[in-house]
């Protein structure tokens, strides 16, 4: 099997470095990619499962550009109702009734939702969920789970990252995933001025396993804050879709007074949603929160048709069996070579890491292997799969899986055998 | 007021400690001490300590007071410490007067040797002798500095309560110099030289690399993605760990 070289990719870099900050930034720097020389920096092209880089090299894509992509690139059910929607119009002056159609969809598929909001962005709305939380209580604190991530706004940051101030951090308390006497106590700490608990379905740190809700968590969560009045703020910006089509929240059975949408809505076209309770409706009327793009009707064309079609074919089922098919497989493959592949999270969005090295030294090691192969494998961040991986996709991924572990094995050795 | 404790703490246990590493590195400063045979302490009220001694051309640093040196030199806040590290004050000697001689026009030299190699200009740099002590004695501050960070600036203490248990290792391609952080369990450990196992480590892919890096003349994001700087492993503890360098300036700028 050949290995991929990326000389395009480094060359455009090293002309992106001199105009762009960082070369590429955010969430797509090559920085958590170990090492950068093993990964492609520029895509080319996208179709269904795959990407195609500026060196000509096809990857099954594991990332599914960290979230959106969920039907496969082009999927024709969007490109048609973005197209035709493009042929009445997109920015324009006055709302688009696209934009009425969408709200009523989410109000009618999603338990959580009696209205719905719409901005280009996930902390988009996650802001405007704690601004809403803060007007409706009169009250300033938001409590998060450590490690969580809802943005990169001042109080989205952990302290001490570059840009954020003290100030920006002064009403945000951190408490661990899972710890319902922590909340208990910060309740106690700041009688009558928690606004509003923002957390994701599941937990989802970076580098580290994924985190389901323990027993009773949602549920004792929930209480807590109806018996305090806050906000219950789910951010369902990466999960949504992909559990249920009702809602993360519906999948682990509470309901949240607001819900934050992005990712997997639109298939790629730029749109977020914050969807909430009756009660929350006039507060987040006069809560003032708008940007230029955010009456945009292709995106909403496009969130519409691909969240119909999602949930005739009942997309989060397909893509959970997808992913467990083919994660099972690359377990017993690990297992065959000596190696401990654990895997956390829900199959279509697992967080994957081979136990046998703590400091995930070789697990980067092979995450690079299976790259340079063709199978997008990243080591930091939970993948994706998508309802456009096809069988041929995970015998294919299946067969790198198996070749990337003998690579490893032989660098290794027998170091960190099982 | 805790702002002027830790740069005490930085310009005690992050850049005089760097002395003995000067003495190795740099004949000159090695010349400037040879015949010296002399122990010095540093005593801040209320502040920092450290023990140094001059003997056979090698220098010893040691934090806090140890044995009895011929010198002792006291400042009554770390203020008053750090306005002599800026060459702006005068210490005050409470034991010693029969060296003050040797302290007003001996000790300047090796201290000045110090500052003129932890203040690199591009003309410096041009030279390889001044950019291997600059770059050693750079590393060495950064682990030092950032040691007393974790531990004493409460910015960088969130910062560091964020990096788990495990030693970083930086190193400089192919041989060295290297330098290292140890986290566990809350405390910090800070050296020289290689350790096993890292549960990071940062790769310099050259000295003039590895120079410009620490020196901030190097953007990491576009260094690290080109390859010129490798980081693996637990990359969270590099994260972490370059914001608390990143205040390394803000302290000894
Ligand atoms: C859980 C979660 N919340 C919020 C965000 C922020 O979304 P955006 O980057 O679109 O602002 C993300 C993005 O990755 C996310 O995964």
């Amino acid at each position: 099997m050949a290995t991929y070289r990326y000389s395009k990719s480094q060359e455009l870099f090293r002309r992106a470095a001199g105009v762009i900050p960082g070369g590429i930034y955010g969430h797509f720097s090559p920085a958590p990619l170990v090492p950068p020389s093993a990964y492609p920096f520029y895509t080319a092209r996208a179709e269904g499962s795959r990407f195609w880089d500026v060196d000509g090299n096809v990857f099954i894509d594991y990332m599914c550009a960290y979230g959106p992509m969920v039907m496969g690139y082009g999927a024709a059910h969007v490109e048609e109702a973005a197209a035709a929607q493009r042929r009445l119009g997109d920015s324009t002056t006055g709302a688009a009734p696209v934009m009425v159609e969408l709200a009523e969809l989410l109000v009618d598929i999603m338990p959580a939702a009696d209205w719905a909001f719409f901005a280009k962005n996930g902390a988009d709305v996650t802001n405007f969920a704690v601004m809403i939380a803060r007007d409706a209580t009169g009250r300033d604190k938001i409590v998060m789970i450590d490690g969580g991530y809802h943005g990169t706004a001042g109080w989205m940051q952990a302290p001490g990252h570059h840009g954020v101030s003290e100030e920006d951090q002064r009403h945000v308390v951190r408490i661990p995933w899972n710890d319902v006497p922590a909340f208990e106590a910060v309740l106690d700490q700041y009688p009558g001025d928690v606004a509003g608990f923002i957390a994701t379905p599941y937990h989802i740190p970076t580098f580290a396993d994924s985190q389901m809700p323990a027993d009773g968590y949602w549920e004792k969560i929930q209480a807590l804050c109806r018996r305090h009045n806050v906000v219950l703020i789910v951010d369902d910006i990466r999960h949504g879709f992909r559990l249920d089509m009702a809602g993360s929240s519906a999948y682990f059975g509470f309901t949240p007074d607001l819900t934050c949408l992005c990712k997997a809505m639109a298939n790629g076209y730029p749109i977020s949603a914050l969807v909430g309770c009756e009660a929350l409706k006039s507060t987040a009327a006069r809560v003032f929160h708008t940007g230029s793009y955010w009456f945009q009707a292709v995106p909403m064309a496009a969130a519409r048709a691909n969240l119909v079609k999602m949930g005739e074919i009942n997309a989060p089922q397909v893509m959970l069996t997808r992913g467990a098919l083919l994660l099972d497989a690359m377990v017993n493959i690990a297992r065959g070579y000596g190696y401990e592949l654990k895997v956390t999270g829900v199959p279509s969005m697992p967080y994957v890491r081979i136990t046998n090295d703590e400091s995930l030294m070789l697990h980067q090691d092979w995450c690079a292997e299976c790259t340079r192969r063709g199978a997008y494998f990243t080591p930091h961040h939970n993948w994706f799969i998508s309802a456009a991986h096809t069988d041929a996709d995970i015998q294919r991924t299946l067969e790198i899986v198996d070749e990337a572990f003998k690579a490893v094995r032989a660098k290794y050795g027998s170091a960190f055998q099982s | 007021m805790i702002e002027s404790l830790v740069k005490a703490n930085l310009n005690l246990y992050a850049v005089l400690r760097n002395l003995p590493l000067l003495v190795k590195s740099d004949p000159v400063a090695a010349k400037t001490v040879a015949q010296w045979r002399i122990g010095i302490q540093f005593v801040v009220w209320r502040g920092p300590a450290a023990t140094l001694v001059f003997e056979d051309g090698t220098c010893v640093f040691e934090r806090g007071r140890h044995g009895n040196t011929e010198v002792v030199f006291g400042f009554i806040t770390p203020a008053h410490f750090n306005r002599m590290m800026d060459g702006k004050g005068t210490p005050v000697p409470l034991k010693g007067f029969r060296h003050l001689g040797f302290m007003r026009n001996e000790f300047p030299k090796i201290a000045d040797r110090l500052a003129f190699f932890l203040k690199p200009t591009d003309a410096k740099l041009a030279d390889p002798h001044y950019l291997a002590v600059n770059t050693r004695l750079t590393l060495a501050t950064a682990v030092f500095a950032a040691r007393e960070l974790a531990l004493f600036d409460p910015t960088c203490r969130q910062v560091a309560g964020r990096i788990r248990d495990g030693a970083v290792l930086l190193k400089i391609l192919p041989d060295g110099p290297s330098a290292h952080l140890i986290f566990e369990g809350g405390e910090v450990t800070a050296g020289l030289g290689d350790v096993q196992r890292p549960m990071a480590r940062i790769d310099f892919r050259d000295q003039a690399t590895a120079n410009a890096f620490l020196n901030g003349r190097l953007d990491p994001f576009t260094a690290i993605a080109s390859g010129e700087v490798a980081i693996r492993g637990q990359t969270p503890m590099i994260d972490n760990l370059s914001l608390i360098f990143d205040r390394i300036p803000g302290y000894l700028g």
